[in-house]
């Protein structure tokens, strides 16, 4: 049976459609940028923009992991609790007199241990992905507590404290923090077979199974790498507040997931991509943003994120819908 | 008045009694250039049939001609791209699935979309309960239910649970559902496929009562002879093109098959005289969840057949051999050397490949690319270092779309979007693009069309030439026997009888199969 000559002519609808997506997220994002640089005069200044950078990047940097998980299908809901718990370690460890980069390389294998006990939980107990992880949000903020016993650390490291204030070539440090996660990131996704195996498990772990793919590994795998980017980010959260406090990114993990399914992560799994979140996280970091400098009662500024939700996962259904 | 049809007047309202006001053998349904076209591809070209009140109308076709978009058209699932249906003689829209029910157009699957949980008397009534001072009748619905169900003599209990019956059981509830909502058109899609041969007996026994009663039933199926059993027209269906209609009386299966395929039916079967070798693999006393003592050989050109009925433990061997089960007792030899195969990897490495039962659950993962459901097995050949090379990943997918002719305009089209034939095609060329020693093929052709079966058995062939073995399981014994070299038959876990080619007559293999 030859394929017929209309077929062979015909375009691969799919790439084209992802570029599709990926190019009306940034449109989205230059006319927020354009709406408020009309809007207000103090966008475009670069004490607004670096401010900007900087609330987006650590979000960004949540999202990136916690999409791994979702492309297998999970979903990590310990993110925030494991930022609150590495900015805890890294007082403390940094209390205690260890040197810089002991706390750090220990924060980020506390972060390793995490991920790999939510895999272990998964993958050996079989518990949802969804309860485990609910289990440590709430145990991992109470341990912080019981180290801190209450209170908060101070961090005394000005070397360590004002990395976070820095600049490095006019950008602020914390956006290099971006590019060094994305960067290898997009080649684990998107150009190496571990990418493959992710959303090979997300979209039918039997048949991954099946075909060699060792799926526990691969589960394990993709739930370190979100507990290790959350720890990341407790180690900037840390340097940019110069405190360690078990209750600090209280419900950063909503906004991780969020700007994940803005940037066309699908939460049933083998859908997504690294660059969709990094620009849902600074699309839902602009509109704060913009939120702060016209003056809108903060309160409105979560219920826009939850409108905005519902509005760019639903025309993502209605394209779907429309390309099957 | 039977309680059916007492029941099925509750429903009678201004547009349901438009279909029944058609006399028989008056055009109820008339299709006129209908067409879908998905993207690029014509999944229907533009098709003019007539459905008249009161007859069995047959719609046959091979994989991927066009039946189930022709369903999902005329019970409201897609939107046409084209053409003009004309219900009871005025155009319809057929938009949603509601227009097509509350019109009285019906559809029983294949696969039955009811809900496992509740009640058999539930799930007749579900959406249209009795009710009274907003609440449910639930002792009058169940006692209602119970007598239609006597009536049409199932003997089904309408107080258990729709999980606990028997497929073919829960596809008679759904039947009788579709009756008791007063429908006047009735499509049946492949309804048997999962029947006992009794129940199949049930099934034919309610859809002449239907018919008698005024309905018009579509019945689409694979199998001829209930085709000229129950039908009084049948329309075929070919690459997405109305071929014809014919009277049941002024054709012939070999007409049909001709209609449907272009091609002798003698070619499908394909058998060569291939030197047998050296064993390959060997099992001894093999045991493990759902199967026990199983010990057979599989030697180099050979294809071994396994038979048996479903859940008679053959997919759970093949699973074992696999190292997808642990297997509790015996002994696995591969080329002479005792061997422990505890994964999946294990066994790829060796040199087994296994194309499991079910596409669906098993084979593929169908919302991702074709191209990538190729290369899952070897994507660890295709890494230079950390990084995929892309352009040996779309060389390999391409080849195996090409060598196999797989019908899609693109490697990266999703799976999903592919007919049940090119779907097997994709999981065998993940296969063939690792290579193997051992194929192990369960039920390769289920839902697979005629051209596409040829097309397997030749691979079969030239897999044998090349050096391989194989395991063949099959539940449709014609293919086991025409093809395999030794026959395996299983039941109950166990291997029961083993016959060189041709060596059984069909009856004796049935026999050993069901344990009679």
């Amino acid at each position: 049976m030859a394929i017929t000559s209309t077929e062979s002519a015909a375009v691969a609808p799919r790439r084209g459609m992802n570029v599709l997506f990926s190019l009306t997220l940034i449109g989205l994002l230059f006319a927020l940028w354009i709406a408020l640089g009309i809007g207000t005069a103090s966008f475009w200044t670069p004490l607004n923009i670096s401010n900007l950078l900087r609330q987006g990047a650590m979000t960004a940097i949540l999202a990136v992991g916690q999409t791994f998980v979702i492309i297998t299908a999970g979903i990590d809901l310990s993110v925030g609790a494991i930022v609150g718990f590495s900015t805890v370690v890294m007082a403390w460890l940094l209390q205690a007199g260890f040197p810089l980069w002991v706390a750090i390389v220990a924060t980020l294998l506390v972060g390793v241990a995490i991920g790999a006990f939510h895999g272990f939980g998964i993958v050996r107990m079989g518990l949802p992905p969804f309860i485990i992880t609910l289990a440590t949000l709430t145990s991992l903020r109470g341990v912080g507590l019981l180290i801190t016993n209450g209170s908060t650390i101070s961090i005394t490291n000005e070397a360590f404290t004002n990395f976070a204030r820095a600049d490095f070539l006019g950008i602020p440090s914390l956006f290099w923090m971006v590019i060094l996660i994305a960067v290898p990131a997009y080649v684990f996704l998107h150009l190496s077979r571990w990418g493959r195996y992710l959303f090979a498990v997300g979209s039918n772990s039997e048949a991954a199974r099946l075909s060699g793919v060792n799926v526990n590994r691969t589960i394990y795998m993709a739930y370190i790498l979100s507990a290790s980017c959350a720890a990341f980010v407790g180690i900037l959260l840390a340097s940019r507040i110069g405190i360690g406090n078990a209750t600090q990114a209280e419900g950063w993990e909503l906004q991780a997931i969020a700007s994940s399914v803005i940037g066309g992560t699908s939460l049933f799994g083998a859908v997504g991509s690294v660059h969709g979140p990094l620009i849902g996280a600074f699309i839902l970091a602009t509109i704060n943003n913009g939120a702060n400098l016209l003056n809108v009662n903060s309160f409105w500024q979560r219920i826009i994120t939850g409108l905005l939700i519902i509005v760019i996962v639903y025309f993502d259904q209605l394209r779907r819908r429309g390309s099957r | 008045m039977s309680r059916l049809e007492e029941i099925a007047h509750r429903h009678d309202d201004a547009l349901l009694s438009e279909g029944s006001r058609v006399p028989t053998g008056a055009p109820i349904l008339e299709l006129k250039g209908l067409q879908k076209n998905y993207g690029y591809v014509q999944a229907l070209k533009p098709a003019t049939i007539t459905f008249l009140a009161g007859e069995v109308h047959a719609i046959v076709g091979e994989n991927g001609a066009g039946k189930s978009t022709l369903i999902k058209l005329l019970t409201g699932v897609i939107p046409r791209t084209a053409g003009e249906v004309l219900w009871c003689g005025h155009p319809v829209e057929l938009a949603t699935p509601n227009e097509a029910i509350a019109r009285g157009i019906n559809a029983v699957h294949q696969e039955v979309v009811l809900c496992p949980h509740l009640t058999v008397a539930a799930n007749l009534f579900l959406g249209d309960e009795v009710n009274q001072y907003g609440l449910m009748r639930k002792k009058q619905m169940e006692k209602m239910a119970q007598s239609v169900l006597d009536d049409l003599g199932f003997g089904l209990p309408a107080g258990a649970p729709l999980g606990a019956l028997t497929i073919g059981q829960q596809q008679l509830v759904a039947t009788a559902r579709a009756a008791m909502r007063g429908t006047q058109f009735l499509i049946f899609d492949e309804p048997t496929a999962y029947l006992t041969r009794q129940e199949s007996a049930q099934l034919f026994k309610l859809i002449r009562r239907l018919q008698g009663e005024g309905v018009t039933i579509v019945y689409i199926s694979h199998r001829m002879e209930e085709v000229f059993e129950l039908a009084d027209r049948v329309s075929v269906l070919r690459d997405g093109t109305h071929v014809g209609t014919r009277n049941i009386g002024e054709t012939n299966e070999t007409e049909l098959i001709a209609l449907m395929i272009n091609r002798s039916i003698e070619q499908i079967y394909h058998k060569e005289e291939i030197p047998i070798g050296q064993p390959i693999l060997e099992t001894r006393g093999l045991s493990g969840p759902g199967f026990e003592d199983i010990s057979l050989t599989v030697r180099a050109g050979e294809i071994v057949g396994l038979y048996g009925l479903i859940g008679a433990g053959r997919s759970e061997f093949a699973l074992g051999v696999y190292g997808r089960q642990p297997v509790s007792a015996g002994e696995v030899y591969w080329m002479g050397k005792k061997v422990q195969i505890r994964n999946e990897r294990t066994a790829m490495d060796l040199g087994i490949a296994l194309a499991p039962e079910s596409r669906r659950d098993q084979g593929l993962c169908l919302n991702l690319p074709i191209g990538l459901n190729i290369n899952l097995p070897v994507f660890n050949r295709l890494s230079r270092g950390p990084v995929l090379s892309r352009s040996d990943e779309a060389a390999n997918a391409d080849r195996q779309i090409r060598d196999l002719s797989i019908k899609t305009p693109s490697r990266r089209v999703l799976a999903s979007s592919m007919s049940g034939g090119n779907q097997q095609k994709i999981v065998i060329g993940k296969w063939l693009s690792h290579g193997a020693r051992l194929f192990i093929f369960d039920e390769p052709t289920v839902g697979v069309d005629v051209g596409t079966k040829a097309e397997i058995y030749r691979l079969f062939a030239k897999l044998l030439r090349e050096g391989a073995g194989i395991i063949l399981i099959s539940s449709y014994l014609p293919e086991v026997y025409e093809l395999a070299d030794r026959l395996h038959v299983f039941r109950g876990g166990r291997l029961v009888g083993s016959h060189d080619f041709h060596a059984a007559s069909h009856e004796d293999v049935l026999a050993q199969a069901i344990g009679v």
